[in-house]
C-alpha cells in the first residue's frame, strides 16, 4: 500500500491527542492524592499485538511499563479476547512494574477483529497485603506485600463480572481504591472512542500500514540519535544503601554499555544479586528507569511509540537486585531508578560528556497517616513537597531547582499549602530552598529543599523511604557534591529521632516537628569558572552564603552590600588554581 | 491603510450632522484594528500599523485616519464618538517581555518561595537544558514577616509589625514600584494583611483609606512628578481583598502579576486619557477584559491583571453575535492570525470560562475565558524532523523576515508560501495588491526544505504543509470542545482572522463540522467583539465546607457581601442597579477529590441557601464532563468557593441589514483561477468572487474563491456559501443544504 506521509504525522498527532484526553479523565476525577495531584499514572494505546502506539507519561518511570504487560495479556488470553472485555493487572511476575501499579487494559474491535488497546496504569491507594498503602519494609514475600492480580477479567463482554470486582476489592483497605480503578475505565473508554473513530475515517488498512510506517520513521529517528554517540563499551556502577533489614548493608548496581554504530545495549548481568527484602526490582522498573534516564540525553521531541525502544537493548538477569526472582518483595523497585540512573550517567559521561548531567538528589520521602480529629476521618499523606532535590547540572546549563529525583523529572507538583492544611491536621512552618545545597560548578546544581511541619491529629504514622541519606549526589568535570537527604522527627520533649531511609514510627505525637531535608543536584565544571556576578546575585539572594562562596567559587563577597570584591577574587583564585 | 468597506460604506455628509460613533480598537502584533460602527447602522474597517513602544500612538494615528476619511479635522471627529472600547496588550507584553514594574512581596515567614518554586514543575520532563522561569520578584525582594493564620483564619503567630517596617524601608531603598501582599490563609481571615497594608501606606507617606491608585479625569495625581511616574506611591495589591480564594501559590502569583503589571498599565491608560482628551473626546473609554467583558478604565487600573491575556477575549462574544442572528445557541470559534491560533468554545450563548490560566508559565487564577492558543498562523514555519516527518510550527516567521514569498530576506517556507503555491492566495492581490507576493520564493524555499528531504514535488509539499498545519488547528479545537467534554460536530464553527477562511474548510472537514459562519469583518473580529461586550466582574470567596454541615447564614452573607461590592463597582461605571445581572455559581467536588466542578445556582438558591438542587445538578455534571458519577454510591460533596459574576449591561452598536438579492452571485464573479483542491489532489479552475460585490441570499457553490481585501475564503468542493443579511457567510456541507437556507433566508 501507497504510504501518505502527511497522513503518518497526521496519526501521531491525533495518537498523542486520545491519549492526553485519557490523561485528563484520571487527573480530575481521581481521589487519591497519588493519582490526581501527584499524577502518578500513565495512560496509552498499543495495537493489536500490544506494540506502543503512543502514550502520555505523567510520571515517566510508569511509562514503559503497559507495553509489556499488553504482549503478555495478548499472549495469555490467545483468542479469547472479546469485545466489551475489560481486563485488570499488577502481577510483578507477569511483567508488572511495580504492585501498587494497577493497569487496566480495554481491547479495541474493528469489524469483529481486534485491531488495538487503550490502556492506563495508576499508582493506587492500596493493593491489600500487610500494611496499608503497600509500602512494607519488613516484607520478604510478594503476599506481604500485596494481592496479586495477574491478567483478570473484571468485564466479559461488556458484562461486569460482580463476583470478580468483589473478590479484588474485599481485599483492598480503603473505598477510594475502588472508585479511582472506575475513573481508569473510564479513561480507556475514551482511548477506545478515539481510536475507533479515526479507523472509520481512515479505514483499517490504511491504519496499519500507517502505524508501520510511523514505527519505522520513529525508530529512524533514535538510530540517528545513538549514532551520533561513539562506538564503545562504557561501564559505570553506583550503590543502593540500606535494603531495609541489615543496617549497613550495600549493593552495586554496575552497567555495562555498548554502543556499536546505531544500537545500544544497556547490560546488567555484573549488578549484585537480590536482597532477601522489599529492596528489590521488577524487569519492567528497570528497563523503564535505564530509558527515562537516556531519554534525557537524546533529542526530547521523539515520538513515544515502540519503534523508539526497538534500537534499545536492555538485559537484566534474574537473581539481581534489579530483577528478583519469584517470589520476591519488589515494592521498592521503581525507587532503583535514581541509583540506575547514576550509573547510566556515570558511564556515558565518558562518551556524551555534554549531554550528561550530573547527579541527582535521590528521592527520600515520607508518608504520614493518621486520624484527623476536625474531619472525624482518617487521612494519608504523602510529602511530594518535601521530597524533591535538585537536578544534575549539565554542560552550559545550571540544575533545575526543586523538582526532584529523575524518575519524576519535574512531573510531579508540590500540594498546595493551603490545600495541605485542609485536608491534614499539619501545620506548615516552612518549605523554602535550601541555602548551600546545591553542588557548585561552572553550573550548579539545582537547590534542594527544607520542610518543616508541625504534626497535628491522633493515631499518626510516619513511613519513610528513599535513598540519598548517606551518599551525596555527584559532581561532574571537577564540578562539586551537593547535600545528603534527611528526615528527621523532633518530639516535643526535646528529642531528636533521624529516621533510616526504610523507616516506620508509629504512635507519633502531636506536636511533634517533621523535618526534611532533600538535597541538591551535582555542580558540573570548575567552579571556579562560575561569574562572580552570578555568584554575587545568588548571595543576595540567600541560595549561597558568603562563606560558601569563598570557598567553593573563589569568590570574596560583601555581607552588607553583596559586592563582589574583584581584586580579592582575583587573588584568591590565582592562589587556589 | 483604511479600506471601506463597499457594502456599507455609510453616508460622509449625513454623518457630520447626525451621527455618533462606536470604536472598537484591538492593538496586535503587527496591526492595530479598528471597526468604526455609526448609528445608522453602517460600519469601516482601518488598520493602522501597530506601535510597539507606545501602543496609544498607533491608536491616535487610526482616529486620525478616520477623520481624514471624512475630511474633517481630528477634533471634529472626536466629539463625535460615543464610546471607544479598548483591548490592549501592554500587560501582556509586560509580563512576555519581562518589563513590568520593580515589584516586593511581603509573604509569610518560612514560605517566600513558592512564587518562584511553582509548585516544582518542570514542564520539559525529558528535557536536561530546561530552565525555570525567572520569578517576577527575586528572593531578596521577597519579604519574609513573621505572623500565621491557621486553616481557618486563627491567628496562631500575631503579626509581628516591625518586619513590615523594616520591608518598607527595604523597598524605599530599592526603589520598588509596586507591592504584592499575601499571606498563608488570609482568605479566611484578612486581618494581617490590612495591618500590614496600612503599615506600608504609613511609611510611604500614604493617607489611610487612600488608594494608591487614585484617579481623577484629568489624568492628574496630587503627587505625581512631571514624567507620570511616581516612586513615592507604590501600587499596591493585597491578597485577600483582590483574589481572596484558597490556594496559596495560584493567589500569590495572580496577586504578584496584578502588582507586577499595575503601574504599566496605569501609566498607559493615564496618558492615553490625556491624550484623548486633549483633541476634546468627551466619550466614554472601556477597556477589555480576559473574562470577555469590559471595564472602566479606573478599575481596570486597580485590576491591572484583568487585562492579562485580553487580546483574543472579545472573540467569542463576537462569535455569539455572528451565530445568534441565525438562531444558534452555540458556537466554536477559531482566529487564525499570523503567528497564533485561538480557539474558544460557547455554550447557551455563554462563552467556556476557566481558572486555569496561566501566562508564560506563570500562574493566573482570575476566571478569563477558556481560549487555546497553539502556534500555527500563516507565517509557522515548516519543517522536516530526523525521522522524516513533516511537522508545521510552533516557530513562525513572524512579519519580520516573514514567508518567504514577503520577499524580505525569509528563506525558509510557511503556511503562507504554500497558500499561495496552492494558490489560494492571488499573488497580485495580497492584502488588497498592497504586499505583492513573490511566487518562485514561495516554490525554492518549500523544495529546498521540504519537497527535496521528503521526495516529493512542490505541489506534493505544499499540500502537506496545508494538511498538517490544519490538523494541528483542528487539535486546538478538539482541546476546547473534546476534552472538556463537547462535541464539535454539534457546534457551528465561526472563522476569523486573515488566514482563517483560507484553512476553515479543512480544519471542519477534520472534525467533520457541517456548517461554518464567516463574518464580515472576519479579519478585525476582536475589534468588532469589543463593540458588543458588557461590562463584567467576577468574585470569589472561599468557604470549605462539607455540604451537610453548611451554615446557610454565612453563605448568604458571603454572597450578600459580593453582591454588594459588585453593585457598588457597577454604579460606578454608571450602570443602574436595574441593569445589572448577578450570576451565582459554586465550586463543589466530592470529599478527597482534589479539583472542583462549577455549578451555577439560581438567585432564588441563593437566597434560601437551597443547597439539595444544586446538588442535584453537580452530580449529572461531573458525569458529562468526566463519564461518571458517585451519586449512587452516595459519595459526600463538599464545598470550596462561592463565586459571583456581574455583568452591567452596555448599549450595543446596531449593525445595518441587507435587502434580499438573489440566489445568483453571477454579479460578484471576478474571474476564473486555478486552485488545488486537496481531496482531489489535483489543480482545477474555480470561479473567484468578489466579497464585496456579494449580497444578502447570494449562494457560492464551492470550489470556489472569495476575496475581499484582508481575507480569501477558499469553499472546497464539499461545501457552499449562502450570504446573511448581515453580510456574513454561512459555509455548509451540501447535504445540509435545506436546512441552512431555512435558518439564513427562512425559505
Amino acid at each position: 500500500m501507497k504510504i501518505d506521509k502527511i497522513l503518518v504525522s497526521v496519526f501521531q498527532r491525533r495518537f498523542k491527542s486520545i491519549t492526553e484526553e485519557m490523561s485528563i479523565v484520571l487527573e480530575k476525577t481521581t481521589r487519591s492524592p497519588i493519582l490526581c495531584e501527584a499524577k502518578d499514572f500513565v495512560t496509552g494505546l498499543y495495537d493489536g499485538k500490544g506494540k506502543m502506539l503512543e502514550q502520555t507519561e505523567n510520571l515517566p518511570i510508569l511509562s514503559f511499563s503497559l507495553g509489556p504487560v499488553c504482549e503478555y495479556i495478548v499472549r495469555y488470553f490467545g483468542d479469547d479476547i472479546h469485545p466489551g472485555d475489560v481486563i485488570f493487572h499488577n502481577d510483578v511476575f507477569s511483567m508488572g512494574n511495580q504492585n501498587n501499579d494497577v493497569a487496566v487494559y480495554k481491547p479495541i474491535f474493528y469489524d469483529d477483529k481486534l485491531i488495538a488497546w487503550s490502556a492506563s496504569k495508576g499508582h493506587q491507594a492500596d493493593v491489600g497485603g500487610a500494611v496499608a498503602g503497600g509500602y512494607n519494609p519488613r516484607a520478604t514475600e510478594v503476599w506481604q506485600e500485596t494481592l496479586r492480580i495477574p491478567p483478570i477479567k473484571v468485564y466479559e463482554g461488556g458484562k461486569l463480572r460482580n463476583d470478580v470486582w468483589d473478590l479484588i476489592f474485599a481485599n483492598i483497605r480503603f473505598d477510594i481504591v475502588a472508585a479511582d480503578m472506575r475513573a481508569q475505565i473510564g479513561s480507556c473508554v475514551v482511548g477506545e472512542r478515539g481510536v475507533l473513530k479515526l479507523i472509520e475515517k481512515y479505514g483499517l488498512k490504511v491504519f496499519e500500514s500507517h502505524k508501520e510506517y510511523l514505527f519505522d520513521s520513529t525508530e529512524k529517528m533514535m538510530r540517528a540519535e545513538i549514532k551520533t554517540i561513539p562506538n564503545g563499551i562504557y561501564r559505570g556502577e553506583s550503590t543502593v544503601y540500606y535494603d531495609g533489614r541489615t543496617p549497613g548493608s550495600k549493593y552495586k548496581i554496575r552497567v555495562k554499555i555498548t554502543v556499536e554504530d546505531e544500537e545500544i545495549t544497556f547490560d546488567y548481568s555484573d549488578t549484585d544479586p537480590q536482597t532477601d527484602g522489599f529492596v528489590n526490582g521488577t524487569y519492567t522498573s528497570s528497563a523503564s528507569a535505564t530509558l527515562l534516564t537516556f531519554l534525557q540525553m537524546v533529542n526530547p521531541d521523539m515520538p513515544h511509540n515502540d519503534g523508539m525502544v526497538r534500537p534499545v537493548k536492555i538485559i537484566v538477569p534474574e537473581g539481581t537486585i534489579l530483577n528478583a526472582k519469584y517470589p520476591a518483595a519488589t515494592t521498592f523497585g521503581n525507587h532503583l531508578c535514581p541509583p540506575n540512573a547514576d550509573a547510566i550517567i556515570r558511564a556515558l559521561s565518558q562518551a556524551i560528556p555534554k549531554r550528561v548531567t550530573a547527579g541527582w538528589d535521590q528521592l527520600l520521602c515520607y508518608l504520614t497517616s493518621g486520624y484527623d480529629p476536625r474531619k472525624k476521618d482518617s487521612y494519608v499523606d504523602i510529602g511530594f513537597l518535601g521530597l524533591k532535590g535538585g537536578s544534575g547540572a549539565t554542560h552550559g546549563v545550571d540544575g533545575y531547582d526543586h523538582i526532584g529525583m529523575i524518575d519524576a523529572s519535574g512531573g510531579v507538583l508540590d500540594q498546595d499549602y493551603e490545600m495541605f492544611e485542609q485536608q491534614t491536621p499539619h501545620l506548615l512552618l516552612h518549605h523554602e530552598y535550601w541555602t548551600d545545597s546545591a553542588g557548585a560548578g561552572q553550573w550548579r546544581g539545582g537547590l534542594g529543599v527544607e520542610t518543616k511541619f508541625k504534626i497535628g491529629g491522633e493515631k499518626t504514622k510516619v513511613v519513610t523511604f528513599g535513598d540519598g541519606d548517606e551518599e551525596a549526589p555527584f559532581g561532574l568535570f571537577d564540578g562539586k557534591r551537593a547535600t545528603l537527604n534527611k528526615i528527621e522527627l523532633q518530639y516535643p520533649d526535646g528529642k531528636v529521632y533521624k529516621a533510616t531511609s526504610k523507616d516506620l514510627v508509629e504512635d507519633v505525637l502531636e506536636g511533634t516537628i517533621l523535618f526534611q531535608q532533600a538535597g541538591g543536584g551535582g555542580g558540573y565544571g570548575n567552579p571556579y569558572l562560575r561569574h562572580p556576578a552570578q555568584v554575587g546575585q545568588e548571595v543576595q539572594n540567600g541560595i549561597i552564603s558568603v562563606k560558601k562562596a569563598k570557598e567553593h567559587y573563589g569568590i570574596v563577597i560583601d555581607p552588607e552590600t553583596f559586592e563582589v570584591d574583584l581584586k580579592e577574587t582575583e587573588k584568591l583564585r590565582k592562589k587556589k588554581k | 491603510m483604511s479600506s471601506a468597506n463597499s457594502r456599507s460604506q455609510p453616508d460622509y455628509k449625513k454623518t457630520e450632522i447626525t451621527m455618533e460613533y462606536k470604536i472598537g480598537i484591538d492593538v496586535g502584533g503587527t496591526f492595530t484594528d479598528f471597526l468604526l460602527t455609526s448609528k445608522d447602522g453602517s460600519s469601516e474597517i482601518f488598520k493602522v500599523l501597530s506601535t510597539p513602544d507606545d501602543p496609544s500612538i498607533g491608536l491616535m494615528e487610526g482616529l486620525a485616519e478616520m477623520a481624514e476619511a471624512r475630511n474633517i479635522s481630528l477634533k471634529e471627529f472626536i466629539k463625535d464618538i460615543e464610546t471607544i472600547v479598548h483591548g490592549t496588550t501592554v500587560t501582556t507584553n509586560a509580563v512576555l517581555t519581562r518589563r513590568g514594574a520593580k515589584t516586593g512581596l511581603l509573604t509569610t515567614k518560612g514560605l517566600r518561595d513558592a512564587l518562584e518554586m511553582r509548585r516544582g514543575i518542570r514542564e520539559e520532563q525529558y528535557n536536561n537544558r530546561y530552565t525555570n522561569v525567572e520569578p517576577l520578584i527575586p528572593r531578596y525582594l521577597r519579604f519574609p514577616v513573621e505572623e500565621r493564620l491557621d486553616y481557618k483564619g486563627d491567628i496562631v503567630t500575631p503579626l509581628k509589625e516591625k518586619d513590615v517596617l523594616d520591608a518598607a524601608k527595604l523597598f524605599k531603598k530599592e526603589g520598588i514600584e509596586a507591592i504584592a501582599i499575601c499571606f498563608m490563609n488570609s482568605f479566611a481571615n484578612d486581618t494581617h494583611e490590612s495591618v500590614a497594608e496600612k503599615i506600608i501606606k504609613e511609611e510611604f507617606g500614604l493617607e489611610l483609606g487612600e488608594s494608591s491608585q487614585e484617579f481623577d479625569k484629568s489624568g492628574k495625581e496630587p503627587h505625581e512628578s512631571s514624567d507620570g511616574h511616581d516612586k513615592s506611591s507604590p501600587y499596591i495589591t493585597v491578597s485577600s481583598s483582590f483574589f481572596p480564594s484558597i490556594r496559596f501559590y495560584d493567589r500569590i502569583s495572580t496577586t504578584v502579576l496584578n502588582s507586577y503589571v499595575g503601574p504599566i498599565l496605569k501609566r498607559y491608560i493615564k496618558s492615553l486619557i490625556k491624550k484623548l482628551i486633549d483633541v476634546g473626546f468627551k466619550g466614554v473609554l472601556l477597556i477589555m477584559q480576559s473574562n470577555g467583558g469590559v471595564v472602566s478604565p479606573q478599575i481596570a487600573m486597580d485590576k491591572a491583571a484583568v487585562t492579562l491575556l485580553s487580546g483574543p477575549a472579545a472573540g467569542p462574544v463576537a462569535g455569539i453575535e455572528y451565530t445568534s442572528v441565525q438562531g444558534y445557541e452555540d458556537c466554536l470559534t477559531i482566529d487564525m492570525g499570523g503567528t497564533s491560533f485561538d480557539a474558544a468554545l460557547i455554550k447557551n450563548k455563554t462563552p467556556l470560562v476557566t481558572t486555569e490560566g496561566e501566562i508564560n508559565r506563570l500562574r493566573i487564577a482570575l476566571p478569563m475565558l477558556g481560549i487555546v492558543t497553539i502556534g500555527a498562523g500563516g507565517g509557522s514555519i515548516g519543517w522536516v524532523d530526523e525521522g522524516g516527518l513533516l511537522r508545521m510550527g510552533p516557530q513562525s516567521a513572524g512579519s519580520k523576515p516573514g514567508p518567504a514569498c514577503y520577499d524580505l530576506g525569509g528563506e525558509l517556507p510557511t503556511c503562507t508560501d504554500a497558500d499561495l503555491v496552492l494558490c489560494y492566495l492571488d499573488k497580485d492581490f495580497f492584502a488588497g495588491g498592497k504586499i505583492p507576493l513573490n511566487y518562485e520564493r514561495a516554490e525554492r524555499a518549500i523544495k529546498e526544505k521540504i519537497a527535496d528531504p521528503l521526495g516529493m514535488d512542490v505541489v506534493e509539499a505544499a499540500a502537506g504543509m496545508y494538511r498538517v498545519i490544519n490538523v494541528n488547528m483542528a487539535s486546538g479545537v478538539r482541546e476546547v470542545s473534546v476534552k472538556r467534554g463537547h462535541d464539535p460536530r454539534e457546534f457551528p464553527l465561526v472563522v476569523a482572522g486573515g488566514a482563517g477562511p483560507v484553512h476553515a474548510c479543512m480544519i471542519a472537514l477534520e472534525l467533520e463540522i457541517p456548517v461554518m459562519v464567516i463574518p464580515k469583518e472576519s479579519s478585525i473580529f476582536c475589534a468588532a467583539g469589543m463593540l458588543m461586550s458588557d461590562l463584567k466582574h467576577d468574585f470569589i470567596r472561599t468557604y470549605s465546607t462539607s455540604l451537610n454541615k453548611l451554615d446557610k447564614k454565612k453563605f448568604r452573607s458571603l454572597f450578600n457581601e459580593m453582591r454588594k461590592e459588585a453593585t457598588e463597582l457597577l454604579e460606578s461605571e454608571n450602570i443602574p442597579e436595574g441593569s445589572i445581572k448577578h450570576i451565582y455559581s459554586l465550586d463543589m467536588r466530592y470529599v478527597k477529590q482534589y479539583h472542583e466542578v462549577n455549578v451555577e445556582m439560581t438567585k432564588d438558591e441563593m437566597e434560601r441557601g437551597n443547597i439539595e438542587s444544586v446538588v442535584s445538578k453537580f452530580h449529572p455534571e461531573h458525569n458529562r464532563l468526566y463519564g461518571y458519577s458517585l451519586e449512587e454510591v452516595g459519595t459526600p460533596i463538599e464545598l470550596i468557593n462561592l463565586r459571583l459574576t456581574s455583568i452591567g449591561k452596555t448599549t450595543k452598536p446596531k449593525f445595518k441589514k441587507e435587502e434580499y438579492d438573489e440566489l445568483d452571485p453571477s454579479k460578484a464573479l471576478k474571474k476564473k483561477r486555478k486552485v488545488y483542491l486537496p481531496l482531489m489532489q489535483a489543480f482545477e479552475e474555480v470561479p473567484v468572487y468578489d466579497g464585496y460585490k456579494l449580497r444578502y441570499g447570494n449562494r457560492v457553490e464551492g470550489p470556489a474563491l472569495i476575496e475581499q481585501v484582508n481575507t480569501t475564503t477558499f469553499v472546497t468542493p464539499e461545501y457552499n456559501i449562502l450570504c446573511d443579511k448581515y453580510g456574513s457567510y454561512t459555509m455548509y456541507l451540501k447535504t445540509k443544504e435545506k436546512e441552512i437556507k431555512k435558518k439564513v433566508v427562512g425559505a
